[in-house]
Order: C-alpha cells, then sequence, then structure tokens
C-alpha cells in the first residue's frame, strides 16, 4: 500500500512529533520532583519538597477546589444544554436551521480574548457580580459546541422506531424518553460532558477576564505564578492539573464503554 | 383507594403529553436553549463591543457615554496596531503551514498502520487534547531555556558550544503554537484517511500510478474534509494566540489577542479595546467567509469532536 522510503519518511516524521508533544508533559512531571529553585537537566536527585511547599499554601490547593467545581458546573450545564439542542436540530425542522447551527457552534469560532471582554462589558452592564455562577454560565458557552456536536452525531445513528414502538405500546413521551431514549444517548452525553470539564478546567484567554480575588481558576494561578513570581510550586500544581485532566477523561472513558455495554 | 392519586397521575401526564406535543413549545424547549444560551451570552455581548467601541474614553479608565470615533481614529493613525494584526495573521498562517504537513503525516500514520500499540498511540494524540494549552506551552519555557533540555543535549554531543537563544523568540513561540496546536490537524486527518478504501488506493496503483501519484491524486483529496478542519482551527487559534506569545515569544513578538488584554485589564481603556475587538473580529469574519468559499464550515467544525 505505501512506498517503503515514503512510509520511512512518514514514520520518521510521526515519530519526532510524538516526542515534541510528550516532552513537554514529561519535563513538567520531572521538573516538579527537581529539588533547585531553577530546574536544570538532568537533575542530580529527586525531591518532593516542592509538593509539600504546595500542600501547604492555601491559595493553590483554593484554586484546584474552585476550578474543579466550575468545570464541574459547566460539565453539567452542557450535558443539560448540549441534549436538549442536539435534540431540537435533529428531531425538529425549522427555518434557518444551516445557519443557526453555525449559532451554537459560534463560540468555536469567536476568538477567547473577544468572548472574555465582550461578556465582562455585558454583565457589568446587567450588573452580575463576578463569581462562580459568572464564570459557569460562560464556561457552558465554550463547551456547548462539543457537548452539542458528540451528541448530535449520536442522534443521527439513532433508531427512531424504537421510540415509535414504545409510545404504540403505550408509553408517555417521558417515559420513552426515559426508559428508551436515554439510555441509548447516555454514553454520547457522557462525553460530551466529559469534553466540557476538560475544557473549562484548562481555558484561561477568556476566564482571565473574570477572575475576582479568591474565584480564581488554576490555569489563571498558574500564569501569575510565571509572569511574576518564580516558584517551583507551579510545576507540582501543573502536575496536579495533568492528573486531573487526563484521569477524568479517562474514568469518563470506562464508564462510557460500560455504558454501551449494557445498553447494546 | 388510590382513585384520586390515579386520576391527578393520569391527568398531570396527559397535560405533559399535551404541552410535549405543542409545536412551539417543543421549539423553545429544544433547540431553543442552546440558540437562546448563545444570543444571551456571545451575541448580545458581542452587540455591546460595537456600542463600547463608539463611546470615549476618561481619565482612570472611565467611560465617557457619547458618541464618538476617536477609537477608531485612533487604530487607522497609528501603524502599530496594523503591524500588530498583520502580524497576528500572519503567523496564523505560518503555524497553519507548520501543522499541515506534520500533522498530516501522523494521522496519515496512525490511520494507515498495523501497529498493534495503535491505541495507545491515538490514545497519546487525545490526551493533549485533554491537557490545558497553558502547560503544554509554559513547559517549553524550560525545554528551550539556556539550561534547558535542549541546549544541553545539543552541547553534550558537542553540536554546539554556546547555548542557542530560543526562548523569548520568534522560533520559541511558534515551537509551542505549533505543537499545541498539533492536535487539531492529527485527529481529523486520522477520522479522514480511516475512511478511506484502502481498494481505491490499490486500484489507483495497479493502473499504474506511482506512490507519489496515487497519493496525491487518491488520498489527499479524499482526506481534504479532514484537512479542512485542521487548517481552520490551527488558523484561528494561532492568530488568536495568547499563552505562546507571552511565555515564549520575544518583546518584538505582539500579538492581537495580548494587546486587547493590555489594553482593557492594565489601561482600563474599554471603549478603544472593545474598538480593537471588532476590528479583529471583523477580520477574522473575512477569513471565515473566504474559508466557506472553499468549504463547508459546519462540516469543518464538526472534525475536532470526535
Amino acid at each position: 500500500m505505501k512506498g517503503r522510503w515514503n512510509w520511512r519518511a512518514v514514520k520518521g516524521l510521526s515519530a519526532f512529533v510524538y516526542l515534541a508533544m510528550m516532552l513537554p508533559l514529561l519535563v513538567v512531571v520531572l521538573n516538579s520532583f527537581h529539588p533547585d529553585r531553577i530546574p536544570t537537566f538532568p537533575p542530580k536527585s529527586l525531591s518532593i519538597r516542592w509538593y509539600e511547599a504546595f500542600l501547604a499554601d492555601q491559595m493553590l490547593i483554593d484554586a484546584l477546589v474552585f476550578s474543579t467545581k466550575i468545570a464541574a458546573l459547566a460539565a453539567i450545564g452542557c450535558g443539560i444544554v448540549g441534549t436538549l439542542t442536539a435534540l431540537g436540530f435533529v428531531r425538529y425542522d425549522f427555518p434557518l436551521k444551516k445557519g443557526l447551527v453555525i449559532a451554537v457552534l459560534s463560540p468555536m469560532l469567536v476568538p477567547p480574548v473577544i468572548i472574555g471582554l465582550a461578556s465582562t462589558m455585558f454583565f457589568g452592564e446587567v450588573g452580575l457580580s463576578r463569581g462562580t455562577l459568572w464564570i459557569a454560565t460562560m464556561h457552558v458557552l465554550i463547551g456547548l459546541p462539543y457537548a452539542f456536536l458528540v451528541i448530535r452525531s449520536r442522534l443521527y445513528l439513532f433508531d427512531e422506531t424504537l421510540e415509535e414502538a414504545a409510545m404504540t405500546l403505550g408509553a408517555s413521551r417521558l417515559r420513552t424518553f426515559r426508559e428508551i431514549t436515554f439510555p441509548i444517548i447516555a454514553p454520547s452525553i457522557l462525553t460530551g460532558m466529559v469534553l466540557a470539564f476538560v475544557i473549562s478546567f484548562g481555558e484561561f484567554t477568556a476566564t482571565q477576564f473574570w477572575v475576582v480575588g479568591s474565584k480564581t481558576t488554576v490555569p489563571v494561578v498558574i500564569y501569575t505564578m510565571l509572569e511574576t513570581l518564580i516558584t517551583p510550586k507551579v510545576n507540582v500544581l501543573a502536575t496536579f492539573v495533568l492528573v486531573v485532566t487526563i484521569a477524568i477523561p479517562a474514568i469518563g472513558m470506562l464508564i462510557q464503554r460500560q455504558l454501551t455495554a449494557t445498553s447494546e | 383507594m388510590s382513585t384520586p392519586n390515579t386520576s391527578v397521575g393520569a391527568e398531570v401526564s396527559r397535560i405533559k403529553n399535551r404541552l410535549a406535543e405543542h409545536r412551539y413549545l417543543r421549539l423553545l424547549v429544544a433547540p431553543g436553549v442552546g440558540l437562546l444560551w448563545v444570543t444571551f451570552f456571545l451575541f448580545a455581548p458581542l452587540g455591546i463591543i460595537v456600542l463600547f467601541s463608539f463611546y470615549g474614553a476618561g481619565e482612570y479608565g472611565a467611560i465617557v457615554q457619547e458618541f464618538t470615533l476617536a477609537n477608531y481614529e485612533r487604530f487607522v493613525a497609528n501603524p502599530i496596531y496594523h503591524t500588530i494584526i498583520a502580524k497576528s495573521f500572519g503567523i496564523g498562517v505560518v503555524t497553519t503551514l507548520i501543522v499541515l504537513p506534520l500533522g498530516y503525516s501522523l494521522g496519515y500514520f496512525l490511520a494507515r498502520s498495523d501497529t498493534k500499540y495503535k491505541p495507545l498511540l491515538l490514545g497519546l494524540v487525545v490526551v493533549q487534547f485533554w491537557v490545558p494549552i497553558i502547560i503544554r506551552t509554559y513547559a517549553w519555557i524550560s525545554i528551550l531555556g539556556r539550561r534547558g533540555v535542549v541546549n544541553q543535549i545539543l552541547m553534550m554531543g558537542s553540536i554546539i558550544t554556546e547555548p542557542l537563544q530560543l526562548l523569548y523568540t520568534m522560533h520559541g513561540m511558534l515551537i509551542g503554537l505549533v505543537v499545541s496546536l498539533m492536535p487539531f490537524m492529527i485527529l481529523p486527518v486520522y477520522s479522514a484517511v480511516s475512511t478511506i478504501d484502502d481498494d481505491i488506493i490499490q486500484a489507483a496503483k495497479t493502473l499504474g500510478a506511482s506512490d507519489a501519484r496515487a497519493f496525491y491524486e487518491v488520498t489527499l483529496p479524499l482526506s481534504w474534509p479532514g484537512v479542512v478542519s485542521g487548517i481552520l482551527f490551527t488558523f484561528i487559534i494561532a492568530a488568536g494566540a495568547f499563552i505562546a506569545p507571552q511565555l515564549l515569544g520575544g518583546p518584538g513578538e505582539r500579538m492581537i489577542a495580548p494587546v486587547i488584554a493590555d489594553v482593557f485589564l492594565r489601561d482600563f481603556n474599554w471603549p478603544f479595546a472593545a474598538a480593537l475587538s471588532l476590528i479583529y473580529f471583523l477580520l477574522i469574519g473575512v477569513s471565515l467567509y473566504i474559508f466557506t468559499r472553499k468549504a463547508d464550515l459546519e462540516e469543518a467544525l464538526e472534525g475536532t469532536a470526535l
């Protein structure tokens, strides 16, 4: 199927790209165990002193907790709004549908710096004060296109005769949704929610406009630490983020596999 | 004994059913939720930007609510802002041109390889999507620094004698951008190439096409939707980059997103920040318009949500 020489070039380039993508992640984890204030390569010994310093820093712990809370709210919000919107777009016909899909997807296209600034002006006019509700609402907006797309692509494959059969047998619409539709699309809703979670957890450019005082997210704290005080605790914080943003989706995928297995 | 309950229950479910069947209510409940969300939290704020861009800026971040063109005049009179915008779009193009061949190679490799480690290799790419860009970017500070991994390895191998200045340069910034945006090209290309039937490529070769020709005339056109999706995301995100220019770029590498944030968050000049945002937004709009003449926007946006 492939010329030997070309295939070697593809393999070589791929290995190079893998190296470039994995190197930053490995370096972050390695540096978090580096004993010195300014990490050198290769480290002469490993130490957990920055982990101790990290655990003693209440501000960093608070940021991790706040980010997790916001990301969980964003995931729930995207799960609900994404499912309803996807159901609406797949099941019903209405005018301007093609254009309205782009409207739902537009948070992907508007640069985050503009989303950040525009909503700051807007919420200022509306009179909402900065905090959990504000950030969570905006993170639902940013995650919505991803959740919507994932759930919609599952609904396209959905066999609607199953619903008709349930209703013919006397089930109400609500019961049909609860017992037929929902279990079948649940794995895709979970995927959408997990995506919304990691997007919210990592969003920086727009979020820097919305944080205030103690209600600040991890990426904003990391950025501030890098700009102002150079402290190796940032590597520990980044390592925790790495663990959270890899573990949560991985667990999600395991649950999803379980759900798919039981519903089919 | 349960008669009242049952009849109430039956009544409730009948009302629920009738509500559920009501056409307009259904439209409001279903697609309407998402549309309301983007209308309130995206389109209305964008409208506010237009309004603010015509306000005046007073001292200490005060906003003078009188119609003025001063912000646009300031933009037109200061070539520095034109340079910043041109540079941002230029960096968007350059990043895309580097990401395209590299990301395509990996996506193609993943789709065509028969290694048993494929799930693992695919997983390593997906993980890049999950880990926040700020972490994947700032890590380069200690990799590219004068005593960082790259310089140490090059010096140990005696390839160079003096450490290279990689950090705080255009090169450093491009490395950070290219690597962090790579998954946006890899995944759509992977999914596009894996749908291509191997028999079609074989047929082209049986008919006498060389490897190169089979690639350019069969594989590449068939994987084009994936490429288009990758180009769209890479370009838009790179042109609007904030973290890489701030953490890895030199002082000369001013890009539009950090400049707008500075005007807004440091100078507190909301009206001018609004005008800059609007100009930037319109130029993104023009790019998207050109894009839609060549490709389907919705299809391209679907590319990353796999």
